[in-house]
């Protein structure tokens, strides 16, 4: 893919999720990386966005299914026996 | 599954009741998963359905804006000279967070709920969700920064972060 090597910092922006994401193709994940290497304020922003990310990632993923939640559907579906544990 | 229930839902009941039909259903729907596709993606597209069916036709919050129409801002650029990591983030406690993401518009909530919660691609959420993938990347996007601009201006009140005008006076 030509036409990246002049990324300029409103695209950088534009794709900066979809990168943090490992949603780009190589190429454009590569052009990317090349235009944060010169370019130190889209740095401080990717640094800024990735620790939101895992910030989010970890307060969100935290909470389980209450274990009579997990019975209830098991007896649904599997009847009396799996009831007990 | 369940945690993306609660958020969806926002009460733990009513998380417990959809599970539990979206597990039902799945069972009983099973010979239409098609084998090879995300197994994940395929349960949360029914509770998703469910939800909807049952739950946020009761709630209808009033839509008072084309949500595709906000526009994104990284709050980035107002802590740049403060607090560039983003460390105020891990001083706001977890109520604050998500009652953050349930005060979200549905559209940015459900889409945030299927990436950041349970991980999916961007193609796995398009198919659960039925918009093209260029409507997911732009709603996670803008569900993303709407959601960092109200956790900031809480971290302001709380005193977790100096907003950019008090560093120049």
């Amino acid at each position: 893919m030509s036409g990246h090597e002049h990324m300029d910092c409103q695209e950088a922006l534009d794709r900066l999720y979809e990168f943090l994401d490992g949603e780009l193709t190589p190429d454009a994940a590569t052009a990317i990386r090349e235009h944060l290497e010169a370019c130190a304020g889209c740095v401080g922003l990717y640094d800024f966005e990735r620790a939101y990310l895992r910030f989010l990632e970890a307060r969100t993923r935290t909470v389980g299914a209450p274990a009579h939640v997990r019975r209830r559907i098991l007896h649904d579906l599997f009847g009396e026996e799996a009831q007990t544990e | 599954m369940y945690r993306t229930a609660l958020r969806l839902t926002g009460e733990p009941p009513d998380a417990e009741d959809l599970v539990q039909e979206t597990m039902l259903k799945a069972y009983r729907a099973w010979d239409r998963y098609e084998r090879g596709t995300n197994a994940k993606a395929w349960l949360l597209t029914i509770l998703r359905n469910s939800y909807i069916n049952k739950y946020r036709r009761a709630k209808s919050r009033p839509h008072t804006v084309d949500v595709d129409e906000i526009e994104p801002f990284t709050v980035f650029h107002d802590v740049a000279d403060t607090d560039p990591e983003g460390t105020f983030f891990s001083r706001i406690i977890d109520d604050r967070v998500t009652t953050a993401i349930d005060a979200l518009p549905d559209e940015f909530r459900e889409v945030l709920i299927l990436s950041d919660v349970e991980d999916l691609s961007y193609a796995d959420i398009s198919r659960t969700v039925g918009v093209p993938v260029g409507t997911v990347k732009s709603r996670l996007f803008r569900a993303r920064q709407q959601l960092q601009k109200r956790l900031y201006d809480y971290a302001v009140e709380a005193g977790y972060v100096r907003p950019r005008s008090e560093g120049h006076p």
